[in-house]
């Protein structure tokens, strides 16, 4: 019962705020991804990066561990991915972003904070942070066929990294004025990237569903497993292991699909990952908790 | 002093400034989206996560809420005798200096000036207020009564399922306690941006005029605070939230109904925009005051 009690507390928020988002495009109220997105990108997630590494005490050791983790999943995403790509003769440019990078910050961070409070949340944005440089490097370079540095460059969340390594290294903690100031700002992120869930999901166009889900499982069980062996293989325990399944075993990206829009490679398809592997996820999460917590 | 004065205005004013520059600069912003956000998810969440929260006895919300109700009552009757004094339309600016904008300025100032205690009152006020700044408002600005803004309203809800939880001494479910918590907080920033956004986008016209008019707000607002909160014998958090949320500047919403009524709404919207930068001056003074 207690363990009830305790997977419901992080899964419901979680599905209840993406249910609100869904009811919210389905009863057609105004929500412009646009101006959202925006927000959160330019002004929400920095301030979120700064005000949760201002709130938590973990050591350097621990946060580059979980860096190193991170990298080492998204490395192993990458290869495992590329390899069932070719062996099923599909387009790594429409697919490989898809199951390379999950859903890290929508989905993964409010399960994180959920379910490990500040702690949690600020491991989740260190798993988050090396995926958001691996999208805008990587994963552009995949979709778009040629590589630029300008998005990293022009993404604001870069800098508040930045300022927290110099903050952190220097020892120098925050004043409170800009404490409060970033904490307010941060507040917008997981909310409306819940909501914003909803509305994507809500609005996705899906076509053919067989290969979506065979590619969705993929993305799920490669998580899974990888995210294990990571976390055995850096020897982590605890919150951080934990956290490195989660985020591991996320579904698939919302910007995955609007990467394979923007550069119309396969879209239809990759909504229908989105679809699938975030449906399955509802599901899954609860018993994927049961396994960390 | 000054640095927790800093820490109470700084994260308000910036935030205000981010939306100033958003809408300066032109970004894309859509007030319309962000206040239904605000008043369907956030507000509702804000009211029933803190309410539970604090377990705030359901006497003490009524007392506050009450007295606020007893103040707002006397700024429309000062409002109505300044506007037959000064020979000024009734139905346009009693509701503008009448109805404080207790939410966007006075709930943040509210929680960072006394903590949580303060939100709460903040939030009792803000119910009161926004019922009355909801109804009577747009009453007085159109001519005629309208009833189903009450049920219409959101936040009522938020407030009524926190008190069923309140009066039968229950705690809500971690969950339900987590989903209201980051709505909630998705609302204070909100409000905030979007004050800032609208500020940059107001056009303002009779300068001089407006300029007075915000001042006798903010003035009659301070006097009004100042004079229930003696009268009542507050003290501490209750008079400080009871003093600040009377002396904050113009209400948003007095612009959205003077808007939709015909009524000036352009000076209105220019005497959001001067009170609310006067009360960016006379904050540290009003802080200093009620601490």
């Amino acid at each position: 019962m207690g363990m009830i009690a305790e997977l419901s507390d992080v899964v419901l928020p979680v599905f209840l705020c993406a249910a609100i988002g869904f009811a919210w495009a389905k009863l057609k109220f105004p929500f412009n991804n646009e101006i959202v997105t925006s927000l959160v990108f330019n002004i929400g997630a920095p301030a979120l990066i700064l005000a949760t590494f201002a709130k938590v005490e973990l050591s350097p050791t621990a946060l580059a561990e979980l860096a190193g983790a991170a990298l080492a999943a998204y490395a192993a995403f990458g290869v495992i991915g590329l390899a069932v790509l070719k062996f099923a003769r599909l387009a790594p440019s429409a697919y490989l972003p898809a199951l390379m990078f999950p859903l890290t910050g929508s989905m993964g961070l409010p399960v994180c904070l959920f379910a490990f409070g500040p702690d949690g949340l600020a491991l989740a944005l260190v798993f988050f942070m090396i995926g958001i440089i691996g999208i805008f490097t990587i994963g552009v370079t995949v979709a778009a066929g040629k590589f630029s540095l300008a998005t990293l460059l022009r993404t604001p969340a870069i800098y508040a990294v930045i300022v927290t390594v110099i903050l952190e290294i220097t020892g120098t903690e925050l004043p409170q004025w800009a404490f409060n100031t970033t904490d307010l700002l941060g507040d917008i992120v997981i909310p409306t990237q819940l909501i914003a869930l909803g509305v994507a999901l809500a609005g996705l166009k899906v076509s053919s569903m067989g290969r979506s889900v065979s590619l969705a499982a993929l993305r799920l069980g490669m998580g899974v497993l990888v995210g294990l062996a990571v976390a055995e293989l850096f020897g982590l325990s605890g919150t951080a292991r934990a956290v490195v399944v989660l985020q591991s075993a996320m579904p698939v990206a919302v910007s995955s699909y609007l990467f394979a829009q923007l550069y119309k490679r396969e879209p239809e398809e990759v909504a229908g990952m989105v679809l699938v592997s975030t449906g399955i996820s509802f599901v899954t999460l609860p018993l994927l908790l049961m396994l960390v917590l | 002093m000054l640095a927790q004065i800093a820490s109470i205005i700084a994260p308000i004013f910036l935030c205000a400034c981010v939306g100033f520059f958003w809408g300066r600069f032109d970004k894309p912003f859509d007030s319309r989206m962000v206040t239904m956000l605000s008043l369907n998810l956030g507000i509702p969440a804000l009211i029933f996560s803190t309410l539970t929260k604090l377990e705030v006895p359901i006497d003490a919300f009524l007392r506050i809420g009450g007295i606020y109700f007893i103040a707002t009552l006397c700024a429309l009757i000062f409002g109505y005798g300044f506007c037959r004094i000064f020979r000024i339309d009734p139905r346009t600016y009693v509701p503008v200096l009448a109805f404080s904008n207790a939410g966007n300025m006075g709930l943040p100032l509210s929680l960072f000036t006394f903590g949580e205690e303060g939100l709460a009152l903040g939030i009792c006020i803000f119910v009161i207020s926004s019922i009355c700044g909801l109804t009577i408002g747009p009453a007085i600005f159109s001519g005629r009564t309208s009833f189903d803004v009450v049920y219409r309203n959101p936040p009522i809800y938020g407030i009524l399922a926190a008190l069923l939880f309140m009066a039968a001494g229950l705690q809500p479910p971690r969950w339900l306690a987590n989903v209201t918590e980051i709505l909630g907080g998705m609302s204070i920033s909100f409000m905030i941006i979007s004050l800032g956004v609208a500020v940059s986008r107001i056009k303002v016209q009779r300068l001089a005029r407006g300029i007075m008019l915000s001042a006798v707000k903010l003035m009659l607002g301070f006097a009004l605070g100042v004079g229930i909160a003696e009268s009542f014998g507050l003290i501490g958090a209750e008079r400080g939230v009871i003093i600040l949320v009377c002396s904050m500047p113009v209400a948003m919403h007095n612009y959205l109904f003077a808007e939709r009524f015909d009524r000036n709404s352009s000076e209105i919207a220019g005497m959001v925009l001067i009170s609310t930068a006067m009360a960016y001056v006379t904050l540290p003074a009003l802080l200093w005051f009620v601490l």
